[in-house]
């Protein structure tokens, strides 16, 4: 009788089962990445137009763009945007996906561009923490930097 | 008080003989031949010997107590359950990329604390992955050198070209998108959400981007993320990454669309989500039949105490 009690605790308290919570499993938000600063309006309320990764400086970047700037992209590749049309690219640091071994996210953002695009294009880039703004540059034409942004094409999203 | 006692040695006898009855159940568990043993260094197999090998390989060794019932039905549902998912004995015989993703996988099941499993590891204190052998694991399928190693080759871009040269003439016209196999139809407004964060695989090599609909955005300006309110909807979507040559991976070819639908009661028998996956530009539905959700819900077994959603949401959304 006493074996078999010992077996019955030892599957039932194996089919019950209880452990510590693990850390990584903890609920949370993604504070690290949260854009804070003079930023209006936050680039996370457009939509995506595309991303990358870059592996030298252990960034990675997401593309937004306001209504007009993604109707256009998503429908022509030849990346002339319209007036209206403002594209923002959010940068961040990365850092290892805790819950997900084999993955990175977004970890403190590194700079945030926007570029709108009227009679002519204005750019403008913040840094720090909290963002503030270090570069505001307007033209006829766009900067090195803007062109670079407003050539990206958007990714497939069928 | 005869009474009793004799009521008391009858349930006795009649526990003692169901005992002895059971045992003569047994369900077959066979080792078959090691076909294709996992090629890893000598300290990598030692862990997973020790730690996975009893139940993820043709080599399991049951001690006594495991083979006594009802514990060795238990034992050999598990067996067979976790040899189907992952079997070191067999696994030379994977394509490369699948090898890859499952030792991720492994890796992460285990820092997560989902594997060993809880209920085995209280009989089997010796299978415990310790943090040292978890840096091991770690550093074979990420060596510390890679970070400084040559950027990757660029990619050959002629898929992810012509897939983009369609899409963006539209010139197939609308979709005609077939439902997942639990019933789940697409949502094609997915692509005008907002997101809520992306993630680099390496692992596997894919780019990420969630977006989350207005309940779900709702929900993490509010901080009501455990549980998410019936009513969101997550979309992740995945491209293959196309390296530059330079150090910079772009989004390349679309891989897949995956949804997560939060439906408490709809969805009661799928831990209150709804789970549906599509593939190729074509967005073919995944899955043979509705049971495909079985591998949905395993993977994310490890978040179930974050309401099984692995995304940790971006603060800030509005």
């Amino acid at each position: 009788m006493k074996i078999i009690s010992l077996v019955g605790l030892v599957v039932l308290s194996s089919a019950v089962g209880c452990s510590k919570p693990n850390p990584r499993v903890e609920t949370r938000l993604n504070e690290d990445a949260r854009l804070m600063g003079e930023l209006t309006p936050n680039p996370m309320q457009g939509k995506v137009i595309t991303s990358w990764v870059d592996k030298r400086d252990s960034t990675m970047s997401t593309l937004y763009g306001n209504d007009a700037a993604v109707n256009y992209a998503r429908r022509n590749a030849e990346m002339k945007y319209p007036a209206g049309s403002v594209v923002s690219l959010v940068t961040w640091n990365q850092q290892e996906d805790g819950r997900w071994f084999g993955g990175k996210i977004p970890a403190t953002p590194k700079s945030v561009e926007v570029v709108s695009v009227g009679t002519g294009y204005s750019y403008q880039r913040f840094e720090g923490s909290p963002l503030k703004r270090v570069e505001n540059t307007e033209g006829a034409a766009p900067n090195e930097r803007a062109a670079y942004l407003l050539s990206q094409r958007a990714a497939v999203l069928p | 008080m005869a009474l009793a006692s004799r009521a008391f040695l009858w349930t006795g006898a009649v526990v003692c003989l169901g005992f002895a009855v059971i045992q003569l159940i047994r369900p077959e568990l066979k080792n078959p031949p090691v076909t294709a043993e996992i090629q890893a260094p000598e300290e990598v197999r030692q862990i997973l010997r020790t730690s996975c090998y009893s139940c993820h390989s043709n080599e399991t060794k049951l001690p006594w107590f495991d083979q006594i019932e009802p514990a060795y039905w238990l034992v050999t549902k598990d067996v067979k359950k976790a040899r189907r998912h992952l079997n070191f004995s067999e696994f030379g015989k994977l394509p490369a990329a699948q090898q890859k993703g499952l030792l991720f996988e492994a890796v992460n099941q285990i820092q997560m604390g989902a594997m060993p499993l809880p209920r085995y590891l209280k009989v089997h204190p010796e299978a415990k992955v310790t943090q040292d052998q978890v840096a091991v694991l770690r550093n074979y399928l990420v060596p510390p050198s890679t970070a400084s190693a040559a950027p990757a080759a660029a990619a050959d871009t002629t898929a992810g070209d012509a897939q983009y040269g369609k899409w963006i003439k539209q010139s197939e016209g609308p979709l005609e998108v077939q439902k997942s196999p639990n019933g789940i139809a697409f949502l094609p407004d997915y692509k005008n959400w907002k997101t809520i964060s992306s993630t680099d695989r390496f692992d596997g090599g894919t780019l990420r981007e969630i977006m989350g609909n207005d309940v779900a955005v709702k929900a993490i300006a509010d901080n009501h993320i455990n549980p998410w309110p019936d009513g969101t909807v997550f979309a992740k979507v995945a491209w293959f990454e196309q390296p530059d040559g330079q150090g910079v991976m772009r989004t390349g070819a679309f891989y897949q669309v995956e949804y997560m639908i939060r439906d408490s009661k709809k969805y009661a028998s799928t831990k209150g989500w709804g789970w549906a996956r599509w593939r190729g530009t074509d967005l073919k539905p995944y899955g043979k039949d509705a049971k495909f959700t079985n591998e949905c819900v395993s993977c994310h077994e490890p978040v179930a105490k974050n309401d099984y959603v692995y995304t940790m949401p971006i603060g800030g959304q509005q």
